[in-house]
């Protein structure tokens, strides 16, 4: 049984990564994400990497949850513009059926994973770690399955990341810390990457899509 | 099997040539950064410079038939990256470079020719160009898991980035599905690399091979590293993103994404499987069953498609299955059959390169010439544009296997390794796929030799983008019959360490 | 003694001009007629150095590898240097009557390219000293062929290539498979390495067996063998100098040379008598000579029936080498020969009817003789060495055929043969009838479809004297059969070698 400080600390990032991937108003979510990527830091903080609590804090919050905000038009100076995107809900509707009926390849994935883990005993110390990394990337499967919007994806993209850096952790050894912080380190730059294109590129089709909409209105209304 | 990849246990590298690999990774992405100051707006000086790497190339091939495999370690630290440099990797480097070269030739006049080139996307266009050659040189080089996860996530992203620069709605959309799925599949890479790391502590390939055992964590760690290769392979079942990515992006851009982007990650995934799992060959018979539904949706759908471009591009699906058929031919049988399909696969990879590059740029010139995107529209192509067409058919015949090009050969020794090997079935999925390519091929043919078609507005090219195309096809062709040169190195460095 | 150089040189005059014809505008078309002719008058005198030099003892081989194990191979052997010298005397004729034939139509540049391509590859079979070598220029020339097929660009050419490249690309690549199982099995064998397969034992006769049909069914869609012929018919859509090269030297001679090379050279006459293959050939091309003749009796126009006819001519050559015996053997060889001649003269007057008359349907030809009298003597020699009278050189083939038969122990082959030569002359004779006895618009009764008058002559020059001169040759080979370097002579040589050893 694990001590019980070391299941409160997994407990935060696991339950801000649910509200993350299910609240249906974006910039809440987005704003969750940067808490998320502080509970994380404080997660590698107590398990004693203070480089990757670091990173975290500076990759995982400040810049993506910067980005995060870019894409949604969000600016420090020129305060939230009311645009569709704010309000966006996924085209979708959430329902039970659908729901439970994409958990499936969430839950394929798990049950890999937990059979390729068994053979991996952990520690009590960092059991709960590696527990809540493997509901992190089972939730952000599970969300990255269910939800079309763009921002949402990268959303669930990011907290799979997570999850698996959390695992990645707990499975190396005392040799293979180097590589183990090498991995992670390129993996979290990457997810930085990944998620500045994404921004980018969701702000660029918003711009691109509202000058379509405007353009057909005032074409069609020229006449 | 290990030590045709040039994976031995460490073996001291010759003096100077740990300086010619940093040149033939940092050279490229120099190239890049000169071509963002320069911006070339003529095809030639690209050419010229670009062929320093590969003169670096051809001297470690000379050090590599000297003195065999040269490996390095690099340690950073207490963090050590592996590195090898053997004939396969060297050729590699070289149709790398080949295609690369071609690719920058013929960027500069594309673009004068396209409208919609921004000016900011042509900045982006050069260091993108030469980022994407140093990955893919990692990508060759390197010999553990860590390096080659870099290399891996520095391709995918670079890839994704060229494809955006055209700008337009399409372009953004699809490559917008394109990053997400290329990140998951990196993100399922990751997780198979923790499931090694974890379980045995090393991400070197040579001490994973000696020290991995079967198990669970590798078969699990396999299915997903595998699983994650294949996406960025786009191979058959993950192959969704692959025809629109194509049919939005500039012209170079998909002939170097499906020359080379692709075949990196089927070179990382039969790499892992070889290394790995060796003797896995019910499992490598199920990769092979997912080349055969390549080959046959692939072919089936390139038939259907109404645009030249996804033509061309549903035609890489079905041909990347003839490269997954190397997976159960190598695996698990014989050396007899082993010997053969390791001769077939290399050709194959190499004779599609060159082959699919020259066919987009010979399609990429159609489309420019005649400023439409349907094959229907080409009707009477043939007497307007002799040349784009003959670059294409040429191209065309490497890709469906009729004599004399490599595609051919390829296909003989593929049949040839299915035969020693007792594979029947292989044979079938061969076949079909033949006569699939050369009905969607000659489907583009029927409609240019229409005669009285009704005459559209179009444009000449300039000569210069013909030549590139015609080249490039033509070395599709000759490398079929002088294939003994780069097979006779693959065998050096295979047999004689 | 060996050359390597000069089998190479032949192939690369016609590979070469290839090239030079695309770089040249189309408009051009005096420096092409030059390039073509010289090139074609080259490769002529090459054929003719290797025949001096063949006689001379002297042997000529050029190869390198191209993957382990797999040579490409050029080698000169009597059959090849009889088939490469009879595809280059009708590449000279054939491109004279070209130029003509195409006066003024468009595209005549991509024309003469892909037909020196099909050329190259024709002198590739007949060079190629091995199978795979065979291959490739045997899929080249399926290649190359495609747009002189759809030349005229309308939807029935269109259509009818299509339907070509489905026969030729299935047929091609089941050949394909049959060769790289046989290569998985023995490795390469060389063209007249017949001990390879014969030293195999018992055990492997079954497997041989079934090799040697899928081959067989490769090479027959080129040869059309019923019923496997669908296409050539169809292909008459194509202009004329490439129907007649299409049915003379080209593609289905080099489907009846690939069977001639399998059965001689790879599997070797001992080999194949004992595996009960030549008996197959036999009943297939029984079929195909009956099938082909009934078949051209009922077609009404010109073309069509000169393809029936080809479908079942073309079936003597395999009966003569199913026959087991030197005198099949020769009778097959000749006609192979003797049958391009022939029936390349029928269709260069197919084509001047065309041209200068406008007729494609027989029952306008009512008195064409009249006309046009040395189109309708080339025709009347063809058509008469089509049924196999003498002194026209069909006779002979006919007359080896029979004389096989009787040798071969199969005399119910001469009723064959006499049912065949009842229904050429059946479908022949009217035609002459036509020509020569019935009144026509140059009678005053009627009018020619569509007049044209293109030469001093009766039409083009271009197009005449190429009709003459090959319909002078197929007459030429009937009366000197017995002198030196007649088919016949060459045939018997070839024979001699593969008997006698």
């Amino acid at each position: 049984m694990p001590p019980l400080d070391d299941v409160l600390l997994a407990m935060p990032p696991v339950l801000l990564a649910a509200l993350v991937l299910f609240d249906r108003h974006l910039v809440r979510a987005c704003s969750l994400f940067v808490l998320f990527a502080l509970a994380v830091a404080l997660t590698w903080w107590w398990l004693g990497f203070i480089w990757l609590a670091l990173l975290e804090i500076l990759l995982g919050a400040a810049l993506t949850g910067a980005c995060l905000f870019h894409a949604l038009g969000i600016s420090p100076v020129g305060g939230a513009p009311q645009t569709r995107l704010t309000h966006w809900k996924d085209p979708v509707v959430l329902t039970w059926r659908r729901g439970l009926g994409q958990s499936i390849p969430a839950l394929a994935a798990l049950g890999m994973l937990a059979t390729a883990l068994a053979d991996m005993p952990a520690s009590d110390s960092i059991a709960a770690t590696r527990w809540s990394g493997q509901v992190l990337v089972g939730l952000g499967l599970w969300a990255f399955a269910l939800h079309r919007h763009l921002l949402r994806r990268l959303l669930a993209f990011n907290i799979i990341g997570t999850g698996i850096f959390l695992v990645l952790m707990t499975l190396v050894g005392e040799a293979a810390t180097a590589a183990g912080h090498g991995l992670v380190m390129t993996g979290l730059m990457v997810a930085l990457l990944g998620t500045v294109l994404g921004a980018l590129l969701i702000r660029r089709l918003d711009t691109l899509d509202a000058q379509r909409v405007v353009g057909s209105e005032s074409g069609g209304g020229a006449p | 099997m290990i030590e045709r990849l040039g994976l031995l246990v460490f073996q001291p590298a010759q003096p100077g040539s740990g300086w010619a690999v940093i040149l033939l990774v940092g050279l490229p992405l120099l190239l890049g950064i000169l071509g963002a100051i320069c911006r070339p707006s003529r095809g030639w000086p690209a050419v010229f410079l670009g062929l320093l790497p590969f003169m670096v190339a051809v001297w470690l091939l000379q050090r590599v038939r000297e003195h065999g495999v040269q490996a390095w370690v690099l340690e950073l630290g207490s963090l050590t990256l592996h590195w090898r440099a053997d004939a396969l990797t060297l050729l590699l480097f070289m149709l790398t470079q080949i295609v690369a070269l071609a690719s920058a030739a013929y960027a500069p006049a594309y673009l004068r020719a396209v409208e919609d080139a921004s000016k900011g996307s042509l900045v982006w266009l050069w260091p993108l160009l030469g980022t994407l050659v140093t990955s893919l040189s990692l990508i060759w080089l390197a010999a553990d898991l860590l390096a080659l996860y870099i290399g891996l996530e520095l391709m995918g992203l670079t890839a994704v980035g060229l494809m955006l620069l055209p700008g337009r709605v399409e372009a953004l959309a699809a490559g917008m599905r394109y990053l997400l799925l290329a990140l998951v599949g990196s993100l399922a890479f990751l997780m198979g690399v923790t499931l090694l790391l974890g379980a045995w502590g090393r991400l070197d390939l040579v001490g994973l091979a000696a020290v991995s055992e079967p198990g669970p964590v590798l078969w699990v760690a396999m299915a997903l590293l595998s699983g994650g290769l294949l996406l960025k392979a786009a191979a058959f079942p993950l192959h969704a993103w692959l025809a629109p990515v194509h049919a939005s992006a500039w012209t170079p851009v998909s002939a170097l994404h499906a020359a080379l982007v692709i075949k990196a990650s089927f070179f990382i995934a039969l790499q892992l499987w070889l290394v790995l799992v060796p003797d896995a060959a019910v499992a490598a018979r199920l990769v092979g069953g997912m080349g055969a539904a390549a080959v046959i949706w692939g072919g089936l759908m390139a038939w259907r498609a109404a645009k030249l471009k996804d033509v061309v591009a549903w035609s890489t699906v079905a041909q990347l299955g003839y490269l997954l058929l190397g997976f159960p031919l190598l695996i698990g049988t014989a050396s007899v059959a082993a010997d053969i399909a390791w001769e077939g696969t290399w050709l194959q990879l190499a004779a599609h390169s060159l082959a699919k590059a020259a066919m987009f740029l010979a399609a990429g010139n159609l489309l420019l010439a005649t400023g439409v995107s349907r094959v229907a529209d080409l009707a009477g192509a043939s007497r307007r544009f002799p040349l784009s067409l003959l670059s294409f058919g040429i191209a065309a015949i490497s890709l469906i296997g009729l004599p004399p090009s490599a595609g051919f050969t390829a296909k003989w020794l593929l049949l040839h390794a299915a035969l020693a090997a007792g594979q029947w079935p292989w044979l079938v999925v061969l076949a079909i796929g033949t006569l699939l390519s050369a009905a969607y091929v000659f489907r583009v043919f029927r409609y240019s030799f229409i005669e009285d078609a009704p005459l559209h507005d179009y444009r000449p090219v300039p000569w210069g983008m013909d030549l590139i195309a015609l080249v490039v096809a033509s070395s599709s062709l000759l490398l079929g019959l002088l294939a003994e040169w780069p097979l006779a190195l693959l065998r050096l460095a295979g047999g004689a360490s | 003694m060996s050359q390597a150089w000069l089998p190479l040189a032949t192939l690369a005059t016609s590979l070469l001009v290839v090239p030079a014809i695309f770089a040249l505008p189309e408009r051009a078309w005096r420096a092409r007629a030059v390039l073509n002719l010289s090139a074609a008058l080259v490769k002529l005198a090459l054929v003719a150095l290797m025949v001096v030099g063949f006689y001379l003892g002297h042997s000529f081989e050029f190869g390198f590898t191209v993957v382990d194990g797999v040579r490409f191979l050029l080698k000169v052997d009597a059959l090849g240097l009889t088939f490469a010298g009879l595809s280059s005397l009708l590449w000279l004729a054939t491109t004279i009557y070209a130029i003509g034939y195409l006066e003024d139509s468009p595209n005549r540049k991509r024309f003469f390219g892909f037909f020196s391509l099909c050329i190259a590859s024709t002198v590739g079979i007949s060079l190629a000293g091995n199978l795979f070598t065979f291959l490739l220029f045997y899929e080249l020339l399926t290649l190359s062929t495609y747009p002189l097929v759809v030349h005229r660009g309308h939807p029935r050419a269109l259509a009818a290539g299509s339907l070509y490249l489905r026969y030729t690309l299935t047929g091609g690549l089941v050949l394909l498979l049959g060769v790289v199982a046989l290569h998985a099995l023995v490795g390469d064998i060389a063209f007249g390495d017949r001990e390879v397969l014969a030293d195999l034992g018992p055990d492997y006769h079954p497997l041989l067996f079934g090799l040697f049909l899928v081959m067989l069914l490769g090479l027959g869609v080129k040869a059309a063998l019923v019923p496997l012929h669908g296409w050539l018919p169809r292909a008459m859509v194509a202009p004329a100098p490439v129907s007649a090269l299409l049915h003379a030297v080209a593609v289905v001679k080099a489907g009846a040379f690939g069977i001639v090379r399998l059965v001689y050279d790879v599997y070797g006459i001992d080999l194949s008598f004992e595996l009960g293959l030549l008996t197959v050939l036999t009943v297939v091309a029984t079929i195909t000579i009956l099938y082909g003749s009934i078949r051209a009796l009922a077609q009404e126009e010109l073309k069509p029936r000169l393809a029936f006819s080809t479908v079942s001519q073309v079936s003597y050559i395999v009966l003569g080498i199913s026959l087991f015996g030197p005198f099949g053997t020769i009778a097959g060889l000749v006609h192979l020969m003797h049958q391009g001649l022939m029936k390349v003269t029928l269709f260069y007057c197919a084509g001047n009817y065309a041209e200068e008359l406008g007729i494609h349907r027989i029952d306008e030809l009512d008195g064409a003789g009249r006309r046009m009298p040395l189109t309708s003597l080339a025709f009347t020699v063809g058509a008469l060495g089509m049924i196999g009278l003498p002194p026209v050189a069909g006779f002979v083939s006919k007359w080896y055929l029979g004389l096989g038969a009787v040798q071969a122990g199969m005399p119910w082959v001469i009723a064959v043969l006499v049912t065949s030569s009842l229904l050429n002359a059946a479908y022949f004779l009217p035609i002459l009838h036509r020509l020569w006895f019935r009144p026509g618009p140059e009678h005053g009764r009627g009018e020619w479809p569509e007049e044209r008058h293109l030469g001093r002559l009766e039409t083009s020059g271009w197009l005449l004297w190429p009709t003459a001169a090959t319909a002078l040759f197929s007459l030429l080979a009937g009366l000197l059969a017995g002198m030196p370097f007649s088919p016949l002579d060459l045939a018997a040589i070839m024979a001699t070698g593969e008997y006698l050893r």
